[in-house]
C-alpha cells in the first residue's frame, strides 16, 4: 500500500517526463479529458486533467465528471507512475481497469504503454 | 432456397431460413461443413484447429451459437513470458509488446494508436462512404507504414501484426480496407491480443462443433461432397447445379430449382460458379479482386507443453523468418502439449513448393531456436495449407487492394436479382471472424425472408 504522498511524488515524476516526450505530445494532440484514479485499495480517489497535449497537477478527490475513470491499487499506481511496472500487464491480468469510450480507453492505454517504454 | 456452403456463414442463413418456414437446401463442395473453421484429432490424439479457433470479447453471434449448443470455451494460455525473435535474436519479454527495442517498441504502439484512431472514422460495413475513402483506398497499408511510421523495428513489428491478421503483407492491403476491417472488430489493437481481444478464448472441443451440430439439426438438408458448378437466374428463379457425388463415386451434375440462392463462400471461389446470365461486371470486378490471404497453420505436438515449466507462454513473435507469430494451442487439461504457428503473407507462398516436409522442417527449426532442442522434436507435426485448399483457397480472409472498395465496395452485399451474398468478407462487423459469418448468414435470410415477403425474425 502507498501513501497519497508516495503516490503524488510518483506522479509528479512521471509527469515531467510525460511532458517532455515529444512522442507523447503527438499522441496526445487535441485530446483533452478529465481521468479519474481510484484505489482499489485506500478507497481514495484523484483527478488530472489532460490539456493542448500536458498532462496536469493531480488533484486530491473526484473532481468533475471524468472521461475515463482508472481503477487500481495504490501501489499499482505508484509502481506505474515511477515506471516500475508494465501497464500492459496489468491490463491482461485485469488489476488495471480503465472505464471510458473505446476511443479514450486505446488512447490512455497506448499512452501509459509509451510512457513506461519510452523512459 | 438453395444455400451455397456449410460454413458458419451457410449455416446461420440456413437455420434462420428454415426457422422462416422455408424448405432450404444447402450445397457444401467438401465433406464436412464448417468452412474456414475444421477441428481434427490428429494421430497422436491431440484435438487441433486447422483454421478459426478463437473468440474474444464482441463476438456475440458466436458466443449466441455457443451458449444455445452449450458449448464451453476456455482462456488461451498466455502466463509467463513471451519470445521474441529479432534481427535472429532471442529475447523474452511480459506484456502486450517486446521490450528489447524499446524505442523501436514505443514507436510501434504510437502508430497503431494513430492507425485505430483512424480506423474508428472508417464505418466497416460501408467505407466507401468515408469523406476521403477515395484518398485513403488509394494507399496500401504497407504505404502508410513507409510513411508514418520511423523506426525499421516499428515497421517490422506492424508487418508480423498484418501478417498475423491478415495472411498478407502491408503492401497488398488497401488501406481504407485495413482500416474498416480494424474497425470491425473493435481496433487494431484488440485483434492483436489475447486476453482482451480476438484471441482471448478457445472453445473445449474445437470450433467447427458448432457447425457440426446445427447441419446435424439441419439433417439431409445439408447435401456434402457438392462442389456447385453454375448459377442460372432469372426473376424470382434460380437453378443451381452441383457435381455432387453419386453412391457409385462418380461425379454427375445435380441441379436444384429454387425461389432463391444464398451464395455463401468466399468471393475467390465464387469465380469458380458460372452464373448464367453473367454477372453485372461491378460484382463480377469485385469477386476478381478479392484474393484470399495466404496462409499455412502448422501445429507441433509434444507429450506435454515443456515450455510452461520454463516460465513460458508458448507466444512468440519474430521479425524475421517463416513463423512470425506462435501460440499456445495445448489442450485446456494439457494432456498434450501444443505450439501453433502461422506461415503467412509472401513466406506462405515462398514455401509452397517446399510441401508439407519442408514447412514443417522450417517451422521446427524455428519452434527450436524459440523453446530449444526439445522443441525441434514433436511426436506429430501437422499443418493445413490453405492456400492450397480448392474451396477457400487461402486465408484467413479476402484481402483487398487499393481501389476495390471504393470502386466495387457498394455490390458486396447487393442481391443480384434472386443471387444475395453471405459469407464474413460481407459483414459489417467481425469480417474475417466467425461472428461475422455467422452475422452475414443472418442478414443475408432476412433479405431473403424480406423478398418473399415473410415476415423477418424479430430485432432484426
Amino acid at each position: 500500500m502507498a501513501t497519497a504522498d508516495e503516490l503524488a511524488e510518483a506522479y509528479g515524476d512521471w509527469r515531467g517526463r510525460c511532458n517532455a516526450n515529444p512522442r507523447l505530445a503527438k499522441m496526445l494532440r487535441g485530446w483533452d479529458r478529465t481521468v479519474h484514479l481510484v484505489t482499489s485499495d485506500t478507497g481514495e480517489g484523484y483527478t488530472l486533467s489532460v490539456a493542448g497535449s500536458v498532462l496536469g497537477e493531480l488533484r486530491s478527490g473526484l473532481v468533475g465528471a471524468p472521461d475515463l475513470v482508472v481503477t487500481a491499487t495504490s501501489e499499482d499506481f505508484t509502481d506505474l507512475f515511477w515506471g516500475d511496472l508494465n501497464p500492459s500487464e496489468k491490463y491482461l491480468n485485469g488489476e488495471i481497469v480503465l472505464a471510458g469510450s473505446s476511443e479514450d480507453v486505446m488512447r490512455l492505454d497506448a499512452m501509459s504503454m509509451v510512457a513506461f517504454l519510452d523512459q | 432456397m438453395v444455400v451455397v456452403g456449410a460454413g458458419y456463414a451457410g449455416l446461420s442463413a440456413a437455420r434462420n431460413l428454415v426457422d422462416a418456414g422455408l424448405d432450404v437446401v444447402v450445397l457444401e463442395a467438401r465433406g464436412r461443413v464448417g468452412g474456414r473453421v475444421w477441428s481434427e484429432t490428429t494421430r497422436a490424439g491431440a484435438l487441433v484447429d486447422h483454421g478459426g479457433q478463437w473468440i474474444g470479447p464482441g463476438q456475440h453471434h458466436l458466443q449466441g451459437w455457443a451458449d444455445d449448443l452449450g458449448v464451453t470455451t476456455f482462456p488461451t494460455f498466455g502466463d509467463g513470458a513471451n519470445v521474441e525473435i529479432r534481427e535472429g535474436r532471442r529475447h523474452l519479454f511480459t506484456g502486450l509488446v517486446p521490450t528489447s527495442d524499446r524505442e523501436g517498441s514505443a514507436d510501434a504502439v504510437a502508430a497503431l494508436l494513430e492507425l485505430d484512431l483512424l480506423a474508428h472514422e472508417v464505418a466497416p460495413g460501408e467505407p466507401w462512404t468515408h469523406p476521403d475513402a477515395i484518398a485513403l483506398d488509394r494507399r496500401t497499408l504497407g504505404d502508410w507504414v513507409v510513411s508514418e511510421v520511423g523506426s525499421a523495428a516499428a515497421r517490422a513489428m506492424i508487418t508480423t501484426a498484418t501478417l498475423g491478421v491478415f495472411g498478407a503483407e502491408p503492401c497488398e492491403l488497401s488501406l481504407l480496407y485495413a482500416l474498416a476491417y480494424a474497425h470491425g472488430g473493435g481496433s487494431m489493437s484488440a485483434l492483436l491480443r489475447t486476453a482482451g481481444g480476438a484471441q482471448e478464448r478457445r472453445f473445449h472441443g474445437g470450433a467447427q462443433q458448432m457447425a457440426v451440430r446445427v447441419a446435424e439439426a439441419l439433417g439431409d438438408r445439408v447435401v456434402l461432397d457438392a462442389p456447385v458448378s453454375s448459377v442460372r437466374h432469372g426473376p424470382g428463379r434460380v437453378s443451381v447445379t452441383a457435381d455432387r457425388v453419386t453412391p457409385d463415386g462418380h461425379r454427375r451434375p445435380w441441379r436444384v430449382d429454387a425461389d432463391r440462392v444464398v451464395v455463401a463462400i468466399p468471393p475467390a471461389t465464387q469465380g469458380r460458379i458460372a452464373f448464367d446470365p453473367p454477372l453485372p461486371g461491378r460484382r463480377d470486378q469485385l469477386v476478381q479482386r478479392s484474393p484470399m490471404g495466404s496462409v499455412t497453420k502448422i501445429h507441433a505436438v509434444y507429450e506435454r507443453p515443456f515450455w510452461r515449466d520454463e516460465g513460458l507462454s508458448g507466444q512468440v513473435v519474430a521479425d524475421t523468418g517463416a513463423l512470425r507469430l506462435v501460440f499456445d494451442d495445448s489442450p485446456d487439461d494439457a494432456s498434450h502439449g501444443v505450439l501453433m504457428g502461422f506461415l503467412a503473407g509472401h513466406e506462405d507462398r515462398i514455401l509452397d513448393g517446399s510441401g508439407t516436409a519442408g514447412r514443417a522442417a522450417v517451422a521446427l527449426a524455428e519452434l527450436a531456436a524459440a523453446f530449444g532442442p526439445v522443441a525441434g522434436s514433436p511426436i506429430e507435426v501437422v499443418e493445413q495449407h490453405w492456400s492450397a485448399e480448392p474451396f477457400t483457397r487461402g486465408g484467413p480472409v479476402a484481402c483487398l487492394g487499393p481501389g476495390v472498395l471504393t470502386g466495387c465496395g457498394p455490390a458486396l452485399r447487393e442481391p443480384v436479382g434472386p443471387v444475395h451474398w453471405a459469407g464474413t468478407e460481407t459483414a459489417t462487423a467481425w469480417s474475417g471472424y466467425i461472428d461475422g459469418a455467422i452475422s452475414s448468414g443472418l442478414r443475408a435470410a432476412d433479405e431473403v425472408t424480406a423478398a418473399l415477403g415473410r415476415p423477418v425474425r424479430q430485432g432484426a
